[in-house]
């Protein structure tokens, strides 16, 4: 519990709820406990905390209105879109209360000839394609979850998905957004215009977590459908050889739309379940999907075909119409969820390796499986280096859940010693934050904590996310930065 | 500058690396100001700690193509020129990712990752000696951003010394990261305003296998514009789409020899990809636009370097009285509406080239000072009243005085300076020059 309600009155709760209600009318507010349950965690559930309230917000100005009341009252808050979050950003404060956008859900503008949509940020990834496909146009970042996840919670985390190595990701496809400032100020950042003038903050929002604001609307760009789509399945019997032939298709010149890779263990279980026409003998497959104008694809095929040879694939299924080509895809997505068929509880790690370190990352994984006695399954989007590497685990033998998130860890450490990252696409959240200075030091958190002043310098919106250790910030107008002596020594910063 | 403080400066970096300048008429200062050339990132980091120490205003220079760019400083002492900060750290050639000092001049950097068949897919003007720090702090790009994107697209990772001296790094070494705040994507067109730009890691590409380009003229921006509206609807998947008035062909016509039909509206199209591909859709371009009653050329190998070159060059202009360079931003639809705007301007001779499928406008104006002010003035109102903006990019000293170059920079304004003081607290980088 933070100090400042400490000194709240007793009946300050019901007093805030009352103001809640006055913004947002009854049906804006969640007090029930049973409630409010459901919002205790996003998909990462090892961690729980329940708010105080929740917040149903329907428009920016009842957004700002419950920032300021925050502001004024030192509540922290959570931004909160479908909760399919997998590193706990949208796990609540303590004493906080959850701002959830699923209420604001239009779809504002659909703008074909400029290929711009305009959406609120609850709208669902997937309604995005579906308000577009009859004009041949689609949003191209397809994280796993695009049924359900929502383009508010993709801008939050930068999402990615299975094309992202030749069409980007979340980043790529954001122009503008209107956001409410931990202040309640609500501004505009970028628009339907390339290239527009003053600092690229919008580059900022999207992938800081929630940390920065809460997103009210949002600018997509949108991308015509190719002409034509291939995809091949190729089978293996080492996952190295699965490895080494996406980095023979990229040195030949060829950028597949999306490049996946599933080990034996994984490729079996979901065979089980999917029936999604995997090899299950195989010791890995390497899904590789082309796509563009016809001739290009058609130009490219013999060249991946001659690749795969090369690296002695056994066998290359090349899906024959669009129901298979969704049957191959249909199993890689299910990759996560059929895991709880195999093994009581599993862990998504969510790593980033140089390609070229494929295969001896690999082994070290092998190597950390052996020596903590947990299964790992590995599905990752090859072609960029991301690594899902699946940590299986049952929650009911004791210590068990400690040994998987430790083994876990250890696969971090991996990656950032190879040169990688410790987060492809889910987030740092709150699981990860132990990790951060793994990758950036002092100077470097300290940058990005002056960043993170300057948005937020009460340190209320989503607090304890992302970074190690918390730090304070100096409110803004209280010292003169310039004659400050420390600074002025170039002893220190301030924050 | 006080000759202690120069003295300062040459026992930390050496005599042959400080020297003085008689001003710099681009940037709009007329006193002399002192050139410092770090040789390496740990130098940089100790001159930015002397010049807090001393409260002295630091210009940063890559190799100088683009310093008229924004307002005249309020303040300069130090330009930090970065042209010595110029390795190679490593062509990771089979990740597709390359670092370097930023200092590097692109052309440099892209022969040695020609050696393995890649390049970095950015081809802003200056081509030959622009820096990569330069190309990142101005975000300068060119007619492949339709299909590549712009150094917010590409770079990935980048190392900056802050105001104070600190060195910190964003980003990483790997394509796909989100750990930590995107800062790669601030610092790109933060004009030197928030540090000085040391180091950068970008994603590359394949150099394609074929390249073609077809070369269209229309009788007005009108059936030009049509025409972009249905090639950006089509499933072709091109590299460039440029849109010009006469006179900017004719220029490029003239400097490089080329026998190009500079009458009317003209789109220049290219495409690259594998041989078969490319030919398949240059077919596809060439139906689209006899449609539009468009009537081209297809320009062979040699031929299309040298007008994309020509392009680049162009576009890179010169300084200079009597001139004002600008960019517009645009919906893809409103881009023949500012051609349409330009051609209306009286008493200038106007150059107007568009990033067409990007909605992306650069337009030279030559005239008197009066009706040089007048014409940007127009120009802007216009964009404005479309939901865009128009940069006043270069200008002689009198118009900057008179505008406001950036224009309406929006409901972040106030952000953006906060950000800045707390970057650069004491305002020593660039100050007035940009946010």
């Amino acid at each position: 519990m933070s100090s400042q309600q400490k000194t709240k009155s007793p009946t300050w709760k019901r007093e805030f709820e009352r103001k809640l209600v006055h913004i947002l009318g009854a049906d804006g507010v969640i007090s029930y406990e049973d409630e409010l349950i459901a919002y205790d965690s996003d998909a990462l559930t090892g961690y729980r905390v329940k708010p105080i309230f929740v917040v149903l917000p329907k428009t920016s100005k009842e957004v700002s209105n419950v920032i300021k009341l925050c502001y004024e009252e030192g509540i922290p808050y959570v931004p909160r879109g479908a909760g399919t979050g997998l590193s706990g950003g949208a796990l609540p404060t303590e004493e906080g209360i959850v701002i959830s956008l699923t209420r604001m859900n239009k779809i504002l503008e659909v703008d074909i000839p400029n290929q711009r949509v305009v959406v609120e940020p609850g709208v669902v990834n997937i309604w995005v394609t579906n308000a577009v496909s009859a004009n041949d146009y689609y949003y191209a970042p397809d994280p796993s979850s695009q049924i359900v996840c929502t383009i508010g919670g993709n801008v939050a985390e930068n999402s990615g998905g299975v094309h992202c190595l030749k069409y980007g990701v979340t980043t790529n496809h954001v122009l503008g957004v209107e956001i409410v400032l931990p202040d309640g100020e609500i501004i505009e950042l970028g628009g339907k215009t390339l290239d527009n003038p003053g600092y690229d903050l919008l580059g900022l929002i999207v992938g800081s977590e929630g940390l920065l604001g809460i997103v009210t609307k949002v600018t997509l760009r949108i991308v015509k459908r190719p002409e034509s789509i291939k995809t091949l399945l190729a089978s293996f019997d080492k996952i190295e050889q699965a490895g080494a032939s996406v980095s023979g298709i990229t040195a030949r010149g060829v950028i597949p739309a999306g490049m996946e890779i599933m080990d034996g263990l994984c490729l079996k279980s979901v065979e089980e379940v999917v029936g999604a026409g995997y090899p299950v003998n195989a010791g890995a497959i390497l899904l590789v999907e082309l796509d563009g104008p016809t001739a290009e694809v058609n130009a490219e095929t013999p060249i991946v075909m001659e690749v795969l040879r090369q690296n002695n694939a056994l066998e290359v299924k090349v899906a024959k119409d669009d129901k298979e080509r969704n049957l191959f895809w249909k199993g890689r997505k299910s990759a996560f969820p059929v895991m709880g068929r195999i093994s009581p509880d599993y862990y998504v790690q969510d790593g980033v390796i140089p390609r070229s370190k494929l295969a001896k990352v690999l082994e070290e994984i092998k190597g950390l499986s052996k020596k903590y006695g947990l299964k790992v399954a590995n599905v990752f989007h090859a072609g960029d280096g991301n690594l899902h590497p699946l940590v299986l685990y049952d929650a009911s033998n004791e210590g068990e859940t400690g040994k998987a998130l430790e083994l876990a860890g250890d696969i971090l450490k991996v990656c950032v010693d190879s040169g990688g990252s410790i987060t492809g696409e889910h987030g740092v959240g709150y699981d990860k934050k132990r990790f951060l200075s793994l990758m950036f030091n002092e100077e470097d958190l300290d940058t990005m904590n002056l960043i993170r002043c300057t948005f937020d310098y009460k340190g209320l919106c989503n607090p304890g996310k992302v970074f190690p250790t918390p730090r304070t910030c100096v409110e803004p107008g209280t010292k003169s930065y310039r004659e400050h002596p420390i600074q002025k020594a170039g002893l220190g910063d301030m924050y | 500058m006080s000759d202690s403080l120069i003295n300062s400066l040459s026992a930390m970096l050496g005599n042959d690396n400080v020297s003085i300048e008689s001003g710099c008429l681009v940037l709009g200062v007329s006193k002399p100001l002192v050139v410092v050339l770090p040789q390496n990132i740990e130098q940089v980091s100790e001159v930015m700690r002397f010049a807090s120490r001393e409260s002295l205003a630091v210009i940063p220079r890559g190799s100088g193509t683009k310093m008229g760019l924004g307002n005249n400083p309020d303040r300069a002492d130090l330009i930090l020129c970065t042209e010595k900060l110029d390795a190679v750290v490593e062509h990771a050639a089979s990740d597709l990712t390359a670092t370097a000092e930023c200092g590097i001049t692109l052309d440099k950097l892209q022969d040695v990752l020609k050696e393995q068949n890649q390049f970095l897919p950015i081809d802003p003007s200056h081509g030959y000696k622009t820096t990569l720090g330069g190309i990142i702090a101005t975000n300068d790009s060119g007619s492949l951003r339709l299909r590549y994107g712009t150094a917010r697209e590409l770079l990935i990772g980048l190392r900056v010394v802050r105001a104070d001296g600190s060195l910190f790094k964003g980003g990483s070494k790997v394509v796909k990261n989100v750990s930590g705040y995107d800062l790669p994507k601030l610092y790109v067109g933060s004009l030197g305003t928030l540090g000085i730009i040391v180091e950068a890691t970008f994603r590359l590409y394949p150099i394609p296998e074929y390249s073609r380009t077809y070369l269209a003229s229309f009788v007005s921006a009108d059936k030009c514009q049509e025409t972009v509206i249905s090639i950006m609807n089509s499933n072709l998947v091109l590299a460039s789409l440029d849109f010009f008035n006469s006179s900017v062909l004719k220029s490029i016509a003239k400097s490089t020899e080329l026998d190009l039909n500079s009458n009317g509206y003209s789109l220049a199209v290219r495409v690259m990809s594998v041989e078969r591909a490319v030919k398949d859709q240059i077919s596809q371009v060439k139906e689209i636009c006899s449609k539009n009653g468009g009537r081209g050329v297809l320009l062979g190998d040699k031929e299309e370097e040298r007008f994309w070159l020509g392009l680049r060059k162009f576009e890179g202009g010169s300084d200079g009285s009597g001139r004002a360079l600008c960019k517009a931003g645009v919906l893809i639809e409103d881009v023949a509406k500012v051609f349409n705007s330009v051609e209306r301007l009286h008493e200038v001779k106007t150059y107007a080239g568009a990033k067409a499928g990007n909605g992306i406008v650069n337009i030279l104006i030559e005239g008197e000072d009066e009706t040089l002010l007048e014409s940007v003035t127009h120009l802007r109102n216009f964009c404005d009243s479309v939901g865009g903006y128009l940069v006043v990019q270069r200008a002689p000293e009198e118009i900057k005085t008179k505008i406001d170059v950036w224009g309406n920079i929006g409901s972040g304004t106030a952000l953006m300076k906060r950000l800045k003081s707390n970057l650069d607290p004491m305002n020593l980088l660039n100050p007035g020059r940009f946010i």
